[in-house]
């Protein structure tokens, strides 16, 4: 099996040293890059009422790389993300992060297991009370980062998704692709080894949906894997990356640069 | 660790603020419960005195021998004085019981008949205060013994079923007590778990962007021991407008009572602050507790 080529540093008009840091030392050293960010073991999930959300899965994911999730609703993708975050253990199987199994933290060592991971929804979860700066800025301050580093890191996020501009800006003073922005900001002021994105495009229009797939490519060639599950089939068929479909819990198909729908 | 104090208050403040309406409200409702609460221990605190005060009532009267010797009765004091249920002991002679049975006719507005006697027909007594007054057949059987007495009133039975109703409202009233106690712990409790789920969406962005269980819980609990204080505070402001025209109706209503106002309020201050803040902590406590655990 092979995957996706690392992505190139020269297009990175980054901001993010550490991301560009972290870039550069993958290509120097060839084991970081062959290295899996995420692997999925055997894994079954069963939940209390009986049913079977996941079946045997196995999945390995590559540092750098880029995958689609798809498959149609109830398929499982939403459990895979809950037991990567630790909000579901899986029943059965291994869950790896970063070369942890995930159901053997303890209590303390999940918030900062989570720290690895940047999330996106489909409801943006932003905090309405807050700006925009505020609400980047909170991921920050509530996993205790000393004041003097958050305003550096958050102006580089924000630079980074484009809204310097909007940075004292309310939540509902923004368009629906800002706000999804601002999220993606949020994700990745962690520094976060893997971005997960749970239909990040569902609430938005088509050109808006481009724009955000655009940036996730960015961060993606910045060097942050990123898994994006999502029903849009236009873009996962256009873009041409590796798509892991889900039926019934089970892993139907894996393929290099495929498409929404299976071609043969 | 200070850094991390001082963020849980300012967040904490934050919090109370931005959800201004959801605070006030928690906060009224604790005042309510907390008025309720101190109403009722007021109440409690009267009653106990009352019923303090009707037993002190209870003492043996001892008539004594008319031909005992000023020796005999300071020997029988004595005695009496070192029981370890007598609180204390009266020496009435007979020109004193004269003096109060005519002072008592008077006062009744009752023809003194005792000027048609020639002698005075009263005995000396000893009147003997009780420590317990269940104990009062204790003392009557020791006194009954002594050759110098005359004879002992029988009040043991009266005592007795005088005991048991004090008992009965005693218990009463601590099972009203404790019953609204209880009433006010889940009204707090509950109130303070709407204002945190009110909040579920900001809980669940700390979780995901990996904030630790100590930094979700404690602003929360914070924020629940300043509404608890707040609302403990206001509680104490109304008790203390209503304190005056209050105890005024009290010491007319109980006149005979022995009230004591000092220890009452700071009694009152402990139980209120203590309640207040403490089931603010306890109930955010308990709330955030839902999120956490998976």
């Amino acid at each position: 099996m092979t995957y996706a080529p690392a992505p190139s540093t020269s297009r990175s008009s980054t901001t993010t040293r550490s991301i560009r840091s972290r870039v550069r030392g993958r290509s120097r050293d060839h084991a970081t890059q062959e290295r899996a960010v995420l692997v999925l073991h055997d894994v079954t999930k069963e939940y209390p009422n009986g049913k079977l959300a996941l079946r045997d899965v196995d999945l390995v994911i590559p540092e750098g790389d880029f995958v689609f999730l798809v498959g149609p609703s109830g398929a499982g993708k939403s459990t895979l993300i809950k037991l990567l975050i630790r909000d579901e253990i899986a029943t059965r199987g291994e869950v790896v992060l970063d070369g942890q199994d995930v159901a053997r933290l303890g209590r303390r060592q999940v918030p900062r297991m989570r720290r690895k991971i940047g999330i996106i929804f489909q409801d943006f979860k932003l905090l309405p009370s807050k700006t925009v700066w505020e609400n980047v800025a909170f991921a920050l301050e509530v996993t205790g980062t000393p004041r003097r580093k958050i305003r550096p890191a958050v102006d580089r996020v924000l630079a980074l998704v484009g809204l310097t501009a909007q940075a004292q800006q309310k939540p509902s003073q923004l368009s629906g692709g800002e706000q999804q922005r601002t999220a993606i900001a949020r994700a990745l002021v962690h520094d976060p080894r893997m971005i997960i994105a749970d239909e990040p495009t569902g609430n938005l229009d088509p050109l808006i949906s481009w724009e955000i797939l655009q940036l996730l490519l960015r961060i993606n060639e910045l060097g942050v894997t990123v898994m994006m599950a999502t029903h849009n089939a236009e873009v996962v068929t256009a873009l041409r990356k590796r798509v892991v479909a889900l039926e019934e819990g089970r892993i139907i198909r894996d393929e290099i640069g495929g498409a929404y729908h299976r071609e043969d | 660790m200070i850094s991390f104090v001082l963020f849980s208050f300012k967040r904490a403040w934050q919090g109370f603020w931005r959800n201004a309406v959801m605070s006030i409200a928690a906060t009224a409702t604790m005042v309510l419960m907390l008025l309720l609460l101190a109403g009722f221990w007021i109440i409690q605190t009267g009653l106990l005195a009352g019923l303090q005060f009707t037993e002190q009532k209870v003492e043996v009267v001892a008539y004594l021998q008319p031909n005992t010797t000023d020796v005999q009765v300071s020997d029988l004091e004595t005695k009496l004085r070192g029981m370890p249920q007598v609180a204390s002991v009266t020496y009435v002679s007979r020109d004193q019981a004269l003096a109060e049975f005519r002072a008592s006719m008077a006062a009744q507005g009752r023809e003194d008949l005792t000027r048609y006697l020639d002698a005075n027909p009263l005995y000396a007594s000893l009147e003997v205060k009780m420590v317990d007054p269940s104990q009062v057949r204790v003392v009557g059987d020791a006194l009954r013994d002594d050759p110098s007495i005359r004879n002992v009133i029988n009040i043991e039975d009266l005592v007795e079923r005088v005991l048991t109703v004090t008992g009965i409202l005693r218990t009463a009233g601590t099972v009203v007590l404790v019953i609204v106690g209880v009433i006010a712990l889940f009204i707090i409790i509950n109130t303070i778990r709407l204002a945190v789920l009110a909040r579920a969406d900001e809980i669940e962005v700390m979780r995901l962007v990996g904030a630790s269980d100590a930094f979700i819980r404690w602003p929360f609990v914070f924020e629940g021991a300043f509404v608890g204080f707040l609302g403990a505070a206001v509680t104490l402001l109304i008790l203390l407008a209503v304190a005056d025209p209050l105890s005024a109706f009290m010491a007319d209503f109980f006149r005979v009572l022995p009230l004591q106002f000092g220890s009452l309020t700071r009694d009152l201050v402990a139980l209120v602050m203590g309640a207040g803040v403490g089931l603010g902590i306890l109930g955010s406590w308990l709330s955030v507790r839902t999120y956490l655990i998976r």
